[in-house]
């Protein structure tokens, strides 16, 4: 492990691109206002659709009449349920419709689809379509959702699809469990206990909020939809989109223009498969864009969570054993990523200390809202919350410091996680040390007279997603280079500077000579989408891996222009010389353009997928994945203070370990760690998607949901440690998500320390921290 | 109604009822759509744009009101195939840039407001950024820029290194 400022051990030895800074080069067209979102796009001939969504968050549809609404001026189309009668569903239960059939399951569900020749007309035709509903009454609270006497939200539960079974029942759409060590192990540990904490903790649903919402233009033409739209993973838009039409996937073609953000919330399909069916029935492009009170109401948010933990410990706070019951929220189906993510507390729990023994289970349930769905670092920023929160009460219990009791229980190189997996190299101590001469834990400063103030710190183990992707590259006639790629850039720069950076070193090429194509699924192969830091890592190794081989037939090809061997060759930026003998050289258009007619056009495709660790197969009950790919570790640490009269929390200082594997772009890797930050601030701080008790989201606009602004974000002393990861691009490790999954734990645990209490509840408002002040004082 | 604007120096004439929002306007009718509409009650500050000397959100501006005073957008900041205007090219150059979805609002607030604060702190920057919300970048390097693109408009351009 190396901090970056120091002449690091390289994986691969690198030349030129990559560790540089760039700027990225989609920027200048963003600033200028010329880049294109799908928000931006126009065709001719093309409608404007609107959506009927329930009003109410559970009832039966007693009359659907769309007559009246067909016949109005403008509009070309009407659709529902009728026409699309297909389930589907995230990977897992096929439980979803594009429309609700029969039965409404949350607020904002999709009754009926409209498209006009304005957007007036469209909206003139919602207002006369004939609906109504017979309430029901709604599911909304977790627990009351998995009592024994539960509505079942789903009665016909039993007959979805799922790739296994015996993990689901009634309002619960998943079960997973992680259970380590046998019956009299457990009992023997609690019995030698020397202390055992219980805590209770809730989390409240964190909305995405990509600035540019959710938006598609779709066509159809002689059986196949074209879609342009605003996504994470064009694939995966695709194939749902495909499955919620009853079609096949290859009939529906999926192109990305610049993506306006997406944080999780744009993995799936949403509006697209709408959009399809009302272009195919009126013939014409139809463009259909979520307001901004849709995108809060309906586009999935990360889940709200119930996590009730149980720890025995001995005298100097070690764990000895740990149970958790987490129930998360699915919402009303399973179109996001909650129930695939089921197995992931456990991980959570279990991936930065030593848990001897476990019982960890995970219930992903039914309600009557709005789905949930993945949110960078999915159940980690709670998970984690909880943990730390918990832990920081065992050793307020025990009376051990803080970071000690961290210390003593924090997992050492050699060491397995609580799934029996060996992590890749952890350098938690590094990462805590990191911030340690950053941020002394023993440094005492003075509060603001009038305020209390707290610290803390949390090490962490994050996991980079180990999804397969494929990527072409090809020498053009000119001599640059043209990478071909469903992988999206959705601005974390992971596209644009990442993965340009690594075909640019393995060519021996210039940055600005390598081009990448925008994402086309009928041009480009599976890529498994921006998420879970996949981009840099795995679209990075498989274009790399392309890029060898080009590299390979452009060497093969100039050997014979030069009369030279192969071995002798480099490329150097567009020209392959002998080397140490520059004046031996031809261009690559040279190269490009002698290859033409001899062996061909030059170009290669490269391919990775993760191959999973091992791991005692034998502890984990129902999870999805059971193990977590090319972990990297993590350190934040941070100051606040609270006013008492106020409630108000203000961060005085944030320090962050950030082991990255290898740093390909410096600068992009300090955005995301700013970016993260930022939106963990939120969490912990600010944002809070209120469901009411009818199922209703109340926060539908920017006013009352309540992002950071510019005068809420600390500064952040980042350290950047490059620990590399031998399959890794370079040594590569996934950067985007690490740098959210701590940041509620740390500032709970801060704010906790600051006012001697456990904060139980996200977020931190200032009516929260005064409410637990009060409780304190009684 | 009819309702001529000036926009990015140019006279246009639009047809819509008074109370269309600018931003439609802009985006719709004159196909200036490198200002953004994310929130349409503006908070988040994506539309932007300059009316006068004051930087406006024009999604909750009436056309019918943007009569009177010159209309800048983002397109009009910098002539397409001309150099970058100084807070652009420090929002490429400090990485402001992330998605793209709030950076012509953040362009058209920064440059606006450094016409009046030639030499601003890095908390009057953040003052003025309240009313642009960025979801990519934690603000910090878009504070950056502005530092940065102020210290170049002090400089003149040739005296730069």
């Amino acid at each position: 492990m190396t901090a970056l400022s120091e002449p690091a051990a390289r994986a691969v030895p690198a030349t030129g691109a990559v560790g540089r800074s760039i700027p990225r080069p989609d920027a200048e067209a963003k600033v200028r206002g010329a880049a294109v979102y799908t928000v931006d796009l126009a065709e001719a001939g093309m409608l404007h659709a609107a959506v009927l969504r329930a009003e109410l968050s559970a009832a039966r549809i007693t009359r659907l009449d769309t007559s009246a609404a067909a016949g109005l001026p403008g509009v070309h189309a009407v659709v529902t349920g009728a026409d699309a009668p297909a389930l589907s569903g995230m990977l897992v239960v096929k439980d979803q419709t594009v429309f609700a059939i029969d039965t409404v399951r949350y607020a904002g569900e999709p009754i009926a689809a409209v498209a006009a020749e304005t957007p007036e007309q469209a909206a003139a035709a919602l207002a006369a379509i004939e609906l109504e509903l017979e309430p029901l009454d709604p599911v909304v609270d977790l627990d009351a959702a998995v009592a024994p006497d539960a509505r079942l939200i789903h009665p016909g539960w039993a007959d979805y699809a799922a790739p296994v079974d015996g993990f689901r029942s009634g309002n619960i759409a998943w079960d997973a469990r992680l259970e380590k060590g046998t019956d009299e192990e457990w009992s023997a540990a609690f019995a030698a206990a020397h202390r055992v904490v219980s805590d209770e903790f809730r989390v409240p649903r964190q909305h995405q909020t990509p600035l540019e919402p959710h938006a598609c233009v779709a066509r159809y033409t002689t059986g196949r939809y074209t879609v342009h739209t605003s996504t994470q993973f064009p694939h995966s838009v695709r194939s749902r989109t495909a499955e919620l039409l009853g079609i096949r996937p290859s009939a529906v073609r999926v192109l990305v223009p610049t993506v306006g953000g997406g944080f999780g919330g744009k993995l799936d399909a949403m509006l697209e498969p709408m959009a399809c069916l009302l272009a195919r029935r009126s013939g014409r492009p139809v463009r259909l864009v979520n307001s901004r009170a849709e995108e809060l109401a309906t586009a999935g948010p990360r889940e709200n969570a119930v996590l009730r933990l149980r720890t025995a410990v001995d005298a100097e706070g070690r764990i000895l054993a740990q149970e958790a019951d987490v129930l998360t929220d699915n919402g009303a189906n399973s179109s996001g990523e909650t129930v695939i993510c089921a197995g992931l507390p456990a991980l959570a729990l279990g991936s930065t200390y030593r848990i001897p023994l476990a019982r960890y289970r995970t219930r992903v349930v039914y309600t009557n809202t709005a789905p949930t769905a993945a949110f960078r670092g999915v159940g980690g920023p709670y998970v984690v919350f909880a943990q730390e929160s918990h832990l920081d009460h065992v050793a307020r219990a025990l009376g051990v410091d803080r970071r000690e009791l961290r210390l003593r229980n924090v997992l050492r190189p050699g060491e397995a996680m609580v799934n029996g997996q060996a992590l890749d190299d952890p350098i938690l101590i590094e990462a805590l040390e990191s911030v340690e001469r950053r941020a002394p834990w023993d440094r005492e400063r003075p509060a603001t007279p009038g305020k209390l103030r707290g610290k803390a710190v949390v090490p962490l183990t994050w996991l980079t997603n180990p999804g397969p992707g494929e990527a072409s590259v090809s020498l053009s006639d000119d001599g640059t280079v043209l990478v071909t790629t469903a992988a999206t850039e959705i601005g974390t720069g992971a596209i644009q500077t990442g993965v340009r950076q690594i075909v640019a070193e393995r060519l021996g090429v210039h940055v600005d000579d390598v081009l990448v194509s925008t994402p086309d699924t009928d041009a480009a192969g599976f890529d498994n989408g921006a998420q879970g830091s996949r981009t840099t890592y795995g679209a990075g190794n498989a274009a790399g891996e392309a890029a060898g081989e080009l590299r390979e037939q452009i060497l093969r090809t100039a050997a014979d222009m030069l009369e030279a061997a192969e071995t002798d060759l480099e490329i150097a930026g567009d020209v392959v010389q002998v080397a140490g003998s520059p004046g031996a050289s031809v261009t690559l258009a040279a190269v490009s353009a002698a290859a033409m007619w001899s062996s061909g056009p030059l170009s290669a495709t490269g391919r990775f997928v993760a191959q999973p660790p091992e791991f005692d197969a034998g502890c984990v009950i129902g999870g999805l994945f059971s193990t977590i790919n090319a972990t990297s570790s993590h350190a934040h640490a941070a100051e606040v203070e609270v006013d008492p009269d106020t409630g108000e929390v203000t961060v005085l200082t944030y320090v962050v370990a950030q082991d990255v594997g290898r740093a390909i772009n410096p600068a992009m890797i300090v955005g995301q760690v700013n970016g993260a930050v930022a939106q963990g601030v939120g969490y912990a701080l600010y944002e809070d998607l209120r469901i009411g008790p009818d199922g209703r989201v109340l926060d539908r606009n920017l006013e009352t949901y309540r992002i950071p602004t510019a005068l809420d974000v600390p500064p952040i002393d980042l350290e950047i440690l490059e620990n590399p990861l031998p399959t890794g691009p370079y040594g590569a490790k996934g950067v985007a998500e690490p740098p959210i999954v701590p940041v509620a734990a740390v500032l709970a645990c801060a704010v906790s320390d600051a006012i001697g209490v456990t904060v139980t509840d996200l977020p931190l408002s200032p009516f929260a921290v005064l409410a637990a002040l009060r409780a304190n004082r009684r | 109604m009819n309702y001529r604007l000036t926009v990015n120096g140019r006279a246009a004439e639009v047809d819509v009822p008074g109370g269309t929002p600018l931003s439609d306007v802009l985006r719709d009718h004159l196909h200036l759509r490198g200002t953004k509409v994310s929130c349409g009650t503006g908070r988040c500050g994506s539309c932007t744009v300059r009316l006068g000397d004051r930087a406006v959100a024009s999604c909750l501006l009436p056309v019918a009101l943007a009569e009177a005073e010159p209309v800048t957008t983002v397109e009009g900041l910098s002539a397409p195939d001309g150099p970058l205007h100084p807070v652009q090219e420090a929002m490429v150059s400090c990485h402001g840039v992330q998605c793209g979805a709030c950076t012509p609002g953040m362009v058209m607030t920064l440059s606006t407001f450094l016409d009046t604060t030639a030499d601003p702190d890095a908390g009057q920057v953040r003052e003025a950024l309240t009313g642009n919300l960025c979801r990519c970048t934690g603000y910090h390097t878009i504070v950056d820029a502005a530092l940065t693109a102020a210290a170049a408009t002090r400089t003149p351009r040739e005296d730069r290194p």
